[in-house]
């Protein structure tokens, strides 16, 4: 209710403000406190250059909506937005419509960003969005429960289901709760047991390689993780990020699996557990070889509307929230992890999320989804086979064999 | 005829008849006629809404390609069952609380006026109210549910297909059986009251008196409301797409052609296909409209 009235409001101010000269239109999004902490930056800009005014435009939480609600924008050529905030799984899909910043970012410049995400944003060469924060999905535990019940950290799931089944019973609480519903988010937890287990979905050609006894154990381990060992409740499979993390900072899990964004609401004022909660890498599957830590490479990116009436601010605009003092500032309050390796020697950002120095190698060695234009339908096949799995629509084999047979008929192979 | 024309009080000009019509027509041609006509031409080709220029017209063959679609026949039916089970209960429960409403109480006003607060809020507000009713954690209605001792563990509403259509159409005949309410009552309103006196004097029963006034009276008014209802529950999107996103074997058509026509159609040649969908459900329900209209013997002139 309270977004639909900000949107409308800035739907309003566009209309007015459009009969100014350069008032800069930005999509933004509204998870957690992110939204907040970018009004404050916008305020320092347009302190800073008085001659640019900034209109934020919130969008819906779901990466899905809002990739629909560019493709309005975009396929009907206006000139507004004239920023986006992009998913890292979108620049193939938009490319066409985004500005090329090559010219814009030098080649030292670009080297202080981490790469995968360089990566993300350049298509056929390029760059036609620049890496605004990174995410990749972390373990969250109540360091507070694993002492009492005189646990490390688990390293593989075996380990982590053990201690959540055996913490969950005596405490009368949920043991393990992450993003099941059918959408995006799932894909993205799903590879994580994928890569765990040492399996893949396409390999480094493209080829379909699903129908594998790695793929089989890692949707068996998330459907057992529900009606085997119980250690996740059944409405996981409705739960997305936010859903999750209401539960977890409520006290009412002893793990989660969340983007680096939880970290300063779980420790924030109002937050059941400030002071209680540890970050670890997810854990690594058992019996294959390969077997790893994995994280999906998440985060957002900045990218320009080509028909933008505004390139020059807007390319001000994106240099600004990109600089190091503001990625630090954005890390410390909205706790969004910077894309620039150097602001990771800042020693107050540190301070404000100190597992950014334990978890290092887990954002540098976070790993990416499928990049394809139609990146969305190949997602779309995973999330609701495996969503259907979870939901015991479908068993573990069948869903495997859905996948590979109808990603197999989208490629063409 | 010649009589008529001489009197320039009654006289006919169809010029003038011309004039005042075409405004209304044109208004009408360009925000209905136009965007079906324009969307029944973007179904004869194969293109992504990307590259426009890259059309191939593939002639009705889209629309042969809908038929062989398993996913869409199977929204389809999804939408189908959808509508008959809300359509259906909000028309009897609607039917029922006119009836009452049609007494004459103590703050009947009043009444009236709250009964339509669901149909008020926005679907899009409300199936998210739903939502979180129906949250596993936290949800009012397991927690209802687990105090009465009715369920041992909460119930997790949106996650199977056996609970999340009935879950769904419950949200819809909350929200839309005052829409139904307020329509059956205007007809009870204009049924006049010496036609119930005179059945009164003539000994027939309140079962009779319902049979043989009321319901052919009201005939017309329930004839309109289902037509308005079955439209809207055809093309359900909102309290699909906010509740479940289709998940759960909840989707229905208008929710697989929007996925068409923007995830799908925006870069890969399915604009047209997602077009032919969109005349497809137009004429599925034309289909109900005219049936309607039909058996319902309602004069539209």
């Amino acid at each position: 209710m309270k977004r639909s009235i900000i949107l409308t409001l800035a739907l309003i101010s566009i209309l007015v403000f459009s009969s100014f000269a350069a008032t800069l239109v930005m999509t933004a999004g509204a998870v957690g406190r992110e939204y907040v902490v970018l009004q404050q930056q916008i305020k320092v800009f347009e302190a800073q250059n008085p001659g640019i005014k900034v209109v934020l435009m919130p969008m819906p939480n779901s990466s899905t909506d809002r990739y629909n609600l560019y493709v309005t924008y975009l396929s009907a050529g206006m000139p507004q937005p004239d920023i986006l905030m992009l998913d890292v799984i979108w620049p193939p899909a938009f490319a066409n419509f985004l500005v090329n910043l090559n010219p814009y970012f030098s080649k030292d410049d670009l080297n202080d960003f981490f790469q995968g995400a360089v990566n993300a944003d350049t298509y056929n060469g390029k760059l036609v969005a620049a890496p605004w924060f990174i995410d990749a999905g972390l373990l969250y535990y109540r360091k507070d429960l694993l002492k009492k019940y005189g646990f490390e950290p688990p390293k593989t799931w075996a380990e982590l289901i053990h201690e959540a089944q055996v913490i969950s019973a005596k405490e009368g609480i949920k043991g393990f709760v992450w993003q099941g519903a059918s959408y995006e988010g799932l894909t993205c937890d799903f590879m994580e047991y994928v890569h765990s287990y040492g399996g893949a979905i396409l390999n480094e050609k493209g080829q379909v390689v699903s129908d594998s006894a790695m793929v089989k154990k890692s949707l068996q381990t998330m459907v057992d993780m529900i009606y085997k060992y119980k250690i996740s409740p059944v409405g996981v499979t409705t739960y997305m990020e936010e859903g999750t993390r209401h539960i977890f900072q409520n006290g009412d899990a002893v793990f989660m699996r969340n983007w680096p964004y939880a970290w300063p609401l779980l420790n924030g004022k109002d937050s059941k557990v400030a002071g209680k909660v540890g970050v670890e890498p997810l854990p690594e599957g058992t019996g294959f070889a390969n077997v790893r830590h994995s994280a999906t490479l998440g985060g957002w990116q900045l990218g320009i509307n080509k028909n933008s009436e505004h390139v020059k601010d807007a390319v001000k605009l994106i240099k600004f929230l990109l600089s190091p003092e503001q990625e630090a500032y954005k890390a410390i309050h909205a706790g969004q992890n910077p894309s620039r390796l150097s602001v990771y020697n800042n020693p107050a950002v540190i301070k404000a999320n100190p597992f950014y120095k334990s978890l290092w190698s887990v954002f540098q060695n976070a790993e990416p989804r499928p990049k394809s234009p139609i990146y969305p339908q190949i997602s779309r096949i995973l999330f609701t086979n495996v969503n259907k799995a979870l939901t015991k629509q479908l068993t573990v084999d069948q869903a495997v064999a859905n996948i590979t047979s109808q990603l197999k008929d989208l490629l063409g192979q | 005829m010649r009589s008529r024309t001489t009197d320039p009080l009654h006289r006919t000009d169809p010029i003038y008849a011309a004039i005042f019509v075409i405004p209304t027509l044109a208004v009408i041609a360009f925000i209905a006629f136009w965007p079906l006509g324009q969307t029944f031409y973007n179904s004869l080709f194969k293109f992504a809404l990307m590259y426009p220029q890259n059309k191939i017209f593939v002639g009705l063959s889209n629309y042969g390609r809908l038929l062989q679609d398993s996913r869409f026949l199977n929204d389809l039916w999804n939408t189908i069952r959808f509508s008959i089970w809300s359509v259906g209960l909000e028309t009897l429960l609607g039917m029922f609380v006119a009836l009452m409403l049609n007494r004459k109480f103590k703050l009947r006003g009043l009444v009236r006026a709250a009964v339509l607060i669901p149909w008020a809020i926005p679907t899009v507000v409300s199936s998210q109210m739903w939502r979180w009713m129906y949250n596993d954690n936290y949800g009012i209605v397991n927690n209802i549910l687990l105090s009465l001792h009715i369920v041992k563990n909460p119930v997790v509403w949106l996650a199977f297909p056996s609970t999340s259509m009935p879950a769904i159409i419950s949200v819809d005949i909350w929200k839309t059986t005052p829409f139904m309410i307020l329509l059956i009552l205007a007809g009870l309103q204009m049924i006049p009251g010496e036609l119930y006196e005179a059945a009164r004097i003539d000994g027939a029963n309140a079962w009779q008196r319902f049979w043989s006034i009321t319901f052919p009276l009201i005939r017309p008014t329930l004839g309109i409301a289902l037509i308005f209802r079955t439209l809207d529950a055809m093309r359900v999107f909102d309290i699909v797409y906010v509740m479940t996103k289709g998940a759960a074997n909840t989707e229905t058509i208008s929710v697989y052609n929007q996925w068409t026509l923007f995830t799908k159609g925006f870069i890969a040649p399915y604009f047209g296909y997602g077009s032919s969908m969109s005349v497809m459900i137009f004429l599925i329900i034309s289909i109900f409209a005219f049936f309607y209209v039909k058996t319902m013997k309602i004069k539209l002139d």
